[in-house]
């Protein structure tokens, strides 16, 4: 994960630069903020990235002899389809637009969103026992 | 050859399924699709709708300006279509065909089974395809669309210049779609870290995976602001915040937040289509990429100096430091430059032949390298003051992202088909559609620049005969109606293929594919790969299909080592480095 990791870490690095060159250059409080801001977002994913790299070590995508019986036989479940992105989507677009028209649609969609992300979220749940 | 472990058991149901699939079925079963293939064709799908709406009201804005006086609109229309034209191109048409294209490819170069969150990966295009929805509705409201230019520079936006619905449905809109594309963003990135294939290292992915990579980073980088400011925007609307009031400042404020998204955003529209680029060239030169590593630095560079050139948007507002910002620009012209340069030396002494894709690619090179060169004249604060807002930067502009977007993305189109569904494209008719459109869009463009520097401004309905600006005018609008008109071979095209064309046998119909999609077959099943080659190089399909190839460019150990494994032989990788990793 060095690479991953490094991509974000170097872009932190870029963008503390590019802070301190613009600060002291153009003296404007706006840009300032966005680029010191969007260097923080790359130093919190880089460190992240970096952190649990270091933890799990080299993985067969790292290894330049990786090969594919390497890689774990338990490779990860995948939803064969679902409904409810399309719910969840509609209740998100119904909040939206609700706050042009009329506060009650707002509240509405609010309601539809959470009945929608407990769906998404519990679709594959089936309790903890494993029974 | 090894057995992707768990994929097996999905084709088989897959197959199973397909095999009694009516019309509802097939409906149902796109709509709660969770496969990345299918969500990628969605998005193709829609963003070319959108298109080709925006196409149409651009071709309405042509045959209006082509003689002075109104003919068939009030200058509010004109404004509407100008900014929804802009609006959907960039935000409902180019941003969603990266998705769309990263969508289908990507997991398949890096050998994945899907992408990291399929069901996320569904919710983001639902919430496109919502949001491109509430903000077309804008047509349909009492007072019509939004009307301030794509950019909606604060006080047009405010309640006393645009009181109608539709710029309330514009903004909620592009908000609505921007967290979708940030969401696919995500995806694209966990996706890439965490899911490729054994022995995909960071450094053999191939370029296009990249490009989807630095994209979805700029893309992390690019909309929170603009959906931050999207909303603050609506708060000032609908409940009096004045943030953006132009008397406290607001019109500047808006201005910086709006093109620190604008201008990553310029370049979340170009490098995923250079990348679609970088995966032609070598196909069709027979060669691997000339300077792998220079390209992915180049790409990284302008990924990072992206958010340093936001306010060369804003030199005439005097109230920027010109010096940083011209600097920065003529900055990242340098990585620009450096691709074309690798480019070229893909192609230098390759086998060229020139089959659709490698001709759009062709297409693309000539128009990008035209709209680079005006981009340089603008990054000049003296020169730029002289043609702001006038046809020139129309002209540059749609040099740049008409050059990079329509023609990588019919390059892709003609390249990927068979990937897509099992058939190639006809080349005779995608000859006639790459001609029409390369003369009809240079027709159209080519003379915008004296237009503007003639002293056109844009966004103007209308003009006076007495302006001088109805020669020029008349030849671009006979230009975009054969721009226009080249999209009719396209779609007889895809019509014919899809009655006509015999099923595609090979994993690999153009026969030098380089990376791994060209090593399963077309179109891919369910969990795109039954069997996997082993990963040794940038180019695993290549090894695959042509063991015994020479390795072509260089035998010089440090010229290896700069240009990266793209140009190192098979013997070379087992170096001290990788003995220590085993």
């Amino acid at each position: 994960m060095k690479t991953e990791g490094m991509l974000f870490a170097a872009g932190a690095f870029v963008f503390a630069i590019l802070t301190a060159a613009y600060w002291f250059t153009a003296h404007e409080i706006i840009g300032t903020l966005c680029i010191s801001l969007t260097g923080g977002l790359a130093f919190l994913i880089g460190f992240y990235v970096l952190f649990t790299g270091k933890r799990v070590g080299l993985r067969p995508e790292d290894r330049e002899d990786g090969e594919i019986s390497d890689a774990d036989v338990d490779y990860g479940f995948f939803s064969p389809h679902s409904w409810w992105p399309l719910p969840l989507a509609l209740s998100a677009a119904m909040m939206f637009t609700g706050l042009i028209f009329a506060p009650w649609i707002v509240a509405l969609g609010v309601v539809f969103l959470f009945i929608s992300i407990f769906g998404f979220v519990f679709e594959y749940y089936r309790g903890t026992d494993l029974g | 050859m090894t057995t992707m472990p768990g994929t097996v058991g999905f084709i088989a149901t897959s197959e199973k399924e397909a095999k009694k699939q009516s019309v509802g079925r097939l409906l149902v079963s796109w709509m709660t699709s969770t496969d990345h293939k299918v969500i990628g064709y969605l998005y193709l799908i829609t963003s070319f709708i959108f298109f080709l709406l925006a196409g149409v009201m651009a071709l309405a804005m042509r045959a209006e300006l082509a003689i002075p006086g109104l003919q068939f609109m009030s200058l509010e229309q004109y404004n509407q279509l100008f900014t929804m034209h802009g609006s959907i191109m960039l935000l409902l048409f180019a941003t969603p065909l990266f998705i769309g294209f990263g969508n289908v490819i990507m997991p398949l170069q890096i050998g994945a089974p899907d992408v990291a969150f399929p069901r996320l990966n569904m919710l983001s295009f639902y919430l496109f395809l919502f949001g491109g929805i509430i903000v077309f509705a804008g047509f349909f409201s009492p007072a019509g669309a939004a009307s301030f230019g794509w950019y909606a520079y604060s006080p047009l936006t405010s309640t006393e210049y645009s009181p109608g619905i539709g710029a309330d449905l514009w903004i909620m809109g592009f908000a609505l779609s921007g967290f979708g594309t940030i969401l696919g963003g995500v995806n694209f990135i966990t996706t890439i870290y965490t899911m490729r294939a054994p022995g995909m290292t960071m450094f053999r992915m191939p370029i296009f995976s990249w490009n989807v990579l630095l994209t979805s980073v700029l893309v992390l980088m690019a909309f929170p602001p603009l959906a931050a400011a999207l909303l603050v925007l609506e708060m000032d609307r609908r409940f009096g915040a004045q943030v953006f009031d132009a008397a406290n400042g607001g019109a500047i404020l808006w201005q910086h937040l709006f093109w620190f998204f604008g201008h990553p955003e310029v370049y979340i529209l170009a490098l995923p289509f250079f990348g679609i680029i970088s995966e032609i060239i070598p196909v069709f030169s027979r060669k691997p990429i000339f300077g792998y590593k220079g390209l992915v630095f180049a790409t990284i560079a302008i990924a990072g100096l992206s958010v340093a050139v936001w306010a060369h948007h804003m030199y005439i507002t005097g109230a920027v430091y010109l010096p940083f910002f011209a600097f920065m620009t003529m900055l990242i012209a340098i990585p620009t430059g450096v691709k074309f340069f690798n480019w070229i030396g893909t192609m230098w002494k390759g086998s060229i032949s020139f089959e659709t894709p490698m001709l759009w690619t062709i297409g693309f090179l000539v128009t990008f390298l035209f709209g680079g060169l005006t981009g340089v004249i603008l990054a000049a604060p003296p020169l730029d003051f002289h043609v702001s807002d006038s046809y020139f930067v129309v002209a540059h502009f749609h040099y740049v992202v008409f050059g990079t977007v329509a023609f990588s993305m019919f390059a892709g189109f003609y390249y990927w088909w068979p990937k897509f569904t099992g058939k190639m494209l006809d080349e005779k008719l995608g000859k006639v559609h790459f001609w029409l459109l390369f003369i009809g869009f240079h027709g159209t463009f080519l003379v915008q620049h004296w237009l503007g520097v003639e002293g056109m401004p844009r966004r103007y309905g209308d003009y006076l005969a007495s302006d001088g600006f109805t020669g020029i005018n008349i030849f671009s609008t006979i230009g975009s109606f054969i721009l226009g008109a080249s999209t009719l071979p396209f779609i007889y095209n895809i019509w014919k293929t899809w009655k006509k064309a015999p099923k595609v046998t090979s994993d690999d119909p153009w026969g030098w594919g380089a990376s791994l999609e060209w090593a399963t077959s077309c179109p891919p099943p369910r969990h795109n790969f039954i069997t996997m080659p082993k990963i040794r190089s940038e180019r695993p399909a290549f090894d695959l299909h042509h063991p015994d190839a020479e390795n072509i460019v260089g035998r010089d150990e440090l010229l290896k080592k700069i240009l990266g494994p793209a140009d190192v032989s098979m013997s070379d990788l087992k170096s001290d480095e990788n003995k220590e990793q085993a």
